[in-house]
């Protein structure tokens, strides 16, 4: 009787308990961000992985930042000059500290800038590839030299790879050590805590430069994988921001009144890439067949719920943007047409499609839209490491995929992903146009603004009309926000306004 | 004396089990496509950096090589360091199996009870209908898939009725209590039914026997029949059911830990399986093979001490 009356009892208390306590405390000034994308590391030059570049932007400050509306504003540098040959650049830093106190200076800039061009693990090392030299003069100047005279240069000095490391630090104890755990930051914040695999605790960097920044104690970047369990998480109050909901969920959740769901513009596109090397998509005509069967507004309207319109060019929308230009329009009988002009083909495509739902999902509806003018598709689903490995191999016909830029000028992405000897190889297309390639060099040595935007429209012209990749649909960003902070998005470049964030 | 020495001799298997498992895992994770340099860079970097980070890590060595570094390193008790984190594989593990230890303790606490409670329910009143009505519930337990179940108790208890946090793991004792009551009990809505059917049968199985009745016939109270005997005996097969089920949860908390995020092994091990991070990847299947054996070890032991006839 005795064990009942205290089982009773025991119950009773845990049941008041968990009932009454009410989800989990507050957490104070510090802002949750779930996301499926993972910080893998903390040195800015190794990673230009999603997850890795969104932590960058808060730990590491660059010589300029990106106002609100976009346009370069002074960083580290409080101001620049730029000499009239255009090849010579000279950044007055202001007085800044990293986070132990120590003085931030010129050598850091210069190391840190050089280290992006030179490391032999960096992992965009694009970023500087224009730069001949940087060299400190005095404590407060950097000078850099450019072996051309540089359009985006400028705005590159703004992109997350460039943040300014401890030239000290990182040389005294090498860069495995420097960047394990609690690196010297520059930026808003710095690692309080860092349990790979889960969480990125970060704490307000005492001797941020921007005074009164950030406006938070702090922020927690957690990596939750299901997107069910992190948009579960923030109507629970459990988390503040959420990256990627499920576009079936975006209107559910817009018509919560303690959620906001900006769908703030990105850089994103989606597109489907196509191996250039082998049949069938080596034949122009087979490439044009197929972006005209695909009815690329039902698409976007189909997954994203018509939050995404169609995309028009090869490149996201960036500076100079062609967004009157159309070409291979949905029209199912021309495809046809074209795909009877090239012979036909008999065999299967594969159709290479990375596990998620949407992945599939797209991959789906272009097999049928294909289907219907006569060209067969095989779908292959295989998870993120075996994409990565059959892509660039170039083991795989076509495959729906997404990327973005990360600044708004469009000479990194033309040679990220249309460009033939870069790399990358046109985003392992191998499509290779040399006329591409000329007209980048001379997109990025043109300095008159008129010029250069008849340069990328003429890009967008040639690859569109190749089908280098078919275009799909340009998305917003489905991020999620809690009310009870402001002033926290993403912006553009893929980077937190966190610093700026606000608890209500 | 005879426990220990039956301990040593298991400890001795472990050796033989732990080298097979290594080379099944390695052949395994080398046969495997992908690569762990590229998930880590991001897709913009060129050939020469992924070839130079992959030589940096020892990867661009053959297999057989890479393979006797691992294993001697992992013999002077170096399991190796995480490819994209860079830090020890035994101190990643080590993080991340608290919520993993305090989640099955947590599930064989509500599990044990409430099945011994139901089963003798269930046993005694064989055929009516409180018998029937278990049994339904036995039949949904099984079949509701865990991660649906997760989905919905996350947005009911979760966010409905903001009784239960739905992600993470908590900061102290009853932090874990509370943020982990969701993925037990999902757990357990499964396992119970597990249990619970063949701890039933057994029960009635022994409530038959001759034993019984001879003991019936000297005068014993019921009370003291069915516990000093019927449950004893009956016991028995379910311990060793049991005994399984554990071992299963060690490695089957993969489901829970990602529809929950909590930070455990299990969701380590599928990162490590996406990232490919093959140190990390090994170093939890010999932490999941040593386990096994001692919990099935515990469980033989504990056999014995209810059943002085099992032999071990």
């Amino acid at each position: 009787m005795k064990i009942k009356q205290t089982l009773k009892a025991a119950a009773f208390t845990a049941i008041t308990f968990f009932a009454t306590s009410g989800g989990i405390a507050l957490a104070g000034d510090v802002i949750r961000i779930a996301s499926p994308y993972k910080t893998t590391t903390l040195d800015p030059v190794r990673s230009a992985s999603a997850g890795n570049i969104e932590t960058f932007g808060q730990l590491y400050s660059r010589v300029f930042r990106r106002a609100a509306d976009g346009s370069l504003a002074p960083g580290l540098a409080k101001s620049w000059d730029l000499a009239a040959d255009g090849k010579t650049i000279t950044l007055n830093l202001r007085d800044a500290k990293f986070s132990d106190g120590s003085a931030l200076t010129s050598e850091d800039v210069a190391f840190s800038l050089l280290r992006v061009r030179d490391h032999e693990k960096s992992a965009y090392g694009v970023t500087m590839k224009q730069m001949a030299d940087a060299k400190p003069s005095g404590a407060n100047k950097v000078i850099i030299t450019l072996k051309n005279p540089s359009a985006p240069f400028l705005g590159n000095l703004e992109v997350f790879n460039v943040g300014i490391v401890s030239k000290k630090d990182v040389e005294a104890r090498g860069d495995e050590i420097a960047f394990s755990k609690s690196p010297l930051t520059s930026g808003p914040y710095m690692v309080k805590e860092w349990l790979p695999g889960d969480r990125l605790i970060l704490a307000a960097n005492p001797n941020y430069w921007r005074t009164g920044y950030p406006k938070n104690a702090g922020a927690e970047f957690i990596e939750i994988d299901d997107p069910n369990s992190r948009v579960s998480s923030l109507l629970a109050g459990e988390i503040d921001a959420v990256r990627t909901i499920p576009w079936p969920q975006v209107a559910e959740l817009q018509a919560n009144s303690a959620v906001d769901v900006p769908l703030e513009p990105s850089t994103v596109i989606y597109m489907t890439l196509m191996n250039h090397s082998r049949p069938p998509f080596d034949n122009l005509k087979i490439r044009q067949a197929a972006a005209m069967a695909l009815d690329t507004k039902s698409l976007a309207k189909a997954i994203t719920f018509g939050h995404a319109p169609a995309a028009n060019t090869t490149l996201p929308r960036l500076d100079f943007h062609h967004s009157g230009f159309s070409v291979n329009t949905y029209n199912p009988a021309k495809a046809k047409a074209l795909l009877a002009e090239a012979g036909g083909f008999s065999g299967e495509a594969v159709l290479l499609v990375r596990s998620s739902n949407a992945d599939q999902q797209l991959a789906t509806l272009i097999q049928a839209q294909w289907a219907a003018i006569g060209l067969k598709a095989k779908l292959e689903i295989v998870d993120a490491g075996v994409w990565w490995d059959r892509v660039p191999g170039g083991d795989y016909d076509a495959s729906a995929s997404w990327w973005y830029n990360e600044t708004t000028d469009p000479d990194l992405a033309v040679g990220w992903a249309l460009c033939g000897e870069c790399g990358t190889k046109a985003f392992y297309t191998t499509y290779n146009n040399p006329k591409v390639d000329a007209l980048m060099e001379a997109g990025a040595t043109e300095l008159d603004v008129a010029k250069r935007e008849k340069i990328y429209h003429e890009i967008q012209e040639i690859t569109t009309t190749e089908v280098s990749q078919i275009p799909l649909y340009y998305p917003p960003f489905a991020n999620a926000y809690s009310k009870r902070i402001s002033g926290l998005i993403m912006t553009p470049a893929l980077q937190w306004t966190l610093e700026g964030a606000t608890v209500n | 004396m005879h426990f220990l020495q039956v301990i040593f001799q298991r400890l001795l298997y472990l050796i033989p089990v732990l080298i097979g498992i290594s080379i099944i895992t390695f052949v395994l994770m080398q046969l495997t496509p992908g690569d762990p340099i590229r998930l880590l860079v991001g897709q913009r970097a060129t050939p020469e950096v992924i070839a130079a980070v992959r030589a940096h890590y020892g990867l661009d060595l053959p297999a057989y090589q890479q393979y006797f570094v691992y294993m001697s390193n992992t013999l002077q008790g170096d399991l190796g360091n995480s490819i994209p984190y860079q830090r020890p594989v035994t101190e990643l593990i080590l993080s991340f199996l608290p919520p993993t230890v305090f989640l099955i303790v947590y599930v064989i606490c509500i599990t044990i009870p409430t099945t011994v409670f139901l089963a003798i329910l269930s046993a005694k009143n064989e055929g009516k209908l409180l018998d029937q009505i278990i049994n339904q519930f036995t039949v949904l337990g099984l079949t509701i898939p865990v991660f649906w179940l997760g989905i919905m108790m996350a947005r009911l208890f979760g966010v409905e009725l903001g009784w239960f946090p739905v992600t993470g793991y908590g900061k102290d004792f009853i932090g874990h209590l509370h943020h982990l009551f969701l993925p037990a009990i999902s757990t357990s809505i499964w396992l119970v039914p597990v249990l619970l059917r063949n701890l039933r049968v057994a029960i009635i199985e022994q409530m038959k026997s001759d034993y019984v009745t001879a003991s019936q016939s000297k005068g014993l109270p019921e009370r003291y029949i069915f516990s000093h005997h019927i449950l004893k005996n009956s016991i028995l097969p379910t311990l060793n059911l049991f005994g399984v089920m554990v071992t299963y949860l060690i490695g089957g908390s993969i489901v829970v830990e990602t529809v929950y995020a909590v930070p455990g092994v299990g969701k380590l091990i599928i990162n490590s399986i996406l990232g490919r991070d093959y140190f990390v990847v090994q170093g939890i299947t010999l932490f999941y093979a040593m386990a096994t054996i001692s919990v099935t070890l515990i469980v033989d032991l504990l056999s014995a001490l209810i059943d002085p006839r099992v032999e071990l």
